[in-house]
């Protein structure tokens, strides 16, 4: 037993299990081992710590190594794909979960985006129509306050002259080529001023080469009181001052006037009743 | 018997010894993945200590895996545990490439003494936490004693070359390897 003892302490053990021995000193702590349950049970123990120790320091080796041996032994792993595995892994790994992450980011805050800008777009959209159609709600507006202006002076001013001395009205009546047509000139009694009412005329229509023209009949003789259109802004218009006169006519001229009436193209004629 | 199983990687296959050795007796690839998953890692921490290049270390494991698979017959259950047999084939390939012609020539200037030195300076990096207290506790066992382990089982001396380097009789440095991997024991069991 001493023997045994001594043989345990002298450190031999430790060095078979360690690998540290010649055949012949290995044969020898067998037979030991196999002789003297101790001695098995002291080796086994000092591999047990050896093991212990080993497992307490191990380190993870790469992730592509177990494939490169089990193809080197010939096993087919299921997911055996030739793998690029780089050489620093975890950093890439880390940077390509950072990019990930951007990634998604980004494609999120895109479609955000596009949502976004989409909504944007169709109010955008519905904003112009709206647009649209309340500028030309108020251009109606617009042209129905200028006629309703317009019409508004031009019966104010048939009002003042029905209601003053100073003024002569003088209604031109139709011709036979015009038996409709009629219209209103005022002429004043003291300063000789001649005045028209747009409101209170009813022409034939004319074309954009052709407008009215005004001619006072002076004894005999035609004298231009200048032309007017049928389009006017002021319902009331001044024409060309005249001294004395025995009728009015208008008649169709070129735009412009004309220096003599074209007399077949006469719409309206009144003569003076003072 | 069973093995420390569950101190091994993560998931995976994991067999009793008495199975594993069966198994890669009669050449079962199942034995090769269990193996792998369940030693792969301590068999890296051992090589590691010895060759720290983290490639040549990862080739070491392959080449150790494959010597594993193809001496499979020569292991034998009743001389120790499948766990010693495996480490010594690691420990074995690793100090061969320390040794050899071109990892010495890869290595100018680093002779085995400067390998020493080097390691020393290095392992301080490469060490993981876990490892650091280990690394503590050989640190807290006598400094004779410590010495003698360092040289033996991290640094791949012989206890012959670890007698000659530390000049003391070859009883003197298996007494003081006993008394370092006793410390470990109690420690460990």
């Amino acid at each position: 037993m001493e023997e045994v003892k001594a043989y345990i302490e002298s450190g031999i053990l430790e060095l078979y299990v360690l690998g540290q021995l010649s055949a012949t000193e290995c044969n020898e702590v067998e037979a030991m081992a196999a002789k003297h349950p101790e001695v098995k049970a002291e080796i086994t123990a000092i591999e047990l710590a050896m093991e212990a120790y080993a497992f307490e320091n191990a380190i993870k080796p790469s992730a592509n190594i177990e494939a490169k041996i089990l193809a080197e032994i010939g096993v087919e792993q299921q997911d055996n794909d030739p793998k690029i595995v780089p050489l620093y892994q975890q950093a890439n790994d880390s940077k390509i979960r950072a990019l990930r992450f951007a990634l998604v980011a980004c494609v999120a805050l895109l479609v955000v985006s596009v949502a976004a800008l989409y909504s944007v777009y169709n109010k955008l959209t519905i904003a112009n129509d709206q647009i649209t159609t309340l500028s030309s709600n108020n251009e109606q507006f617009a042209r129905t306050v200028n006629k309703l202006e317009f019409d508004n002076s031009g019966l104010q001013n048939r009002v003042d002259m029905t209601e003053t001395d100073e003024w002569t009205t003088v209604k031109l009546a139709g011709v036979a080529a015009s038996p409709d047509a009629k219209m209103l000139v005022y002429w004043n009694k003291t300063n000789k001023n001649i005045l028209i009412n747009h409101a209170a005329m009813d022409l034939p229509k004319t074309d954009k080469t052709h407008e009215y023209q005004l001619w006072a009949l002076v004894d005999g003789k035609p004298v231009s009181l200048g032309v007017f259109g049928e389009n006017t802004k002021e319902a009331v218009q001044q024409m060309v001052t005249i001294q004395k006169a025995q009728a009015f006519a208008v008649t169709i001229e070129p735009v412009g006037g004309s220096v003599n009436p074209t007399m077949e193209k006469m719409v309206v004629m009144g003569g003076v009743s003072i | 018997m069973c093995i420390f199983v569950n101190l091994a990687t993560t998931k995976k296959i994991s067999l009793s010894e008495d199975e594993l050795v069966n198994a890669l007796k009669s050449q079962d690839t199942v034995a090769i993945k269990a193996l792998y998953d369940m030693y792969s890692g301590a068999l890296l921490g051992v090589i590691s200590r010895i060759v720290l290049q983290t490639e040549v270390a990862e080739d070491l494991l392959q080449e150790t895996f494959l010597k594993i698979w193809n001496s499979a017959g020569s292991y034998d259950p009743s001389k120790g545990r499948l766990f010693t047999w495996m480490m010594n084939i690691a420990r074995n390939l690793s100090i061969d490439k320390l040794r050899s012609k071109d990892f010495k020539n890869a290595n100018k200037n680093q002779d085995i003494e400067n390998n020493v030195s080097f390691i020393d300076e290095q392992k301080k990096v490469s060490f993981n936490a876990d490892t650091l207290g280990l690394k503590e506790l050989v640190t807290k066992l006598k400094p004779d004693f410590k010495d003698v382990l360092d040289m033996v089982y991290f640094k791949g001396y012989t206890h012959v070359e670890a007698a000659e380097e530390l000049n003391l009789p070859l009883g003197t440095v298996k007494t003081r390897v006993r008394m370092a991997i006793l410390e470990l024991r109690k420690k460990f069991n």
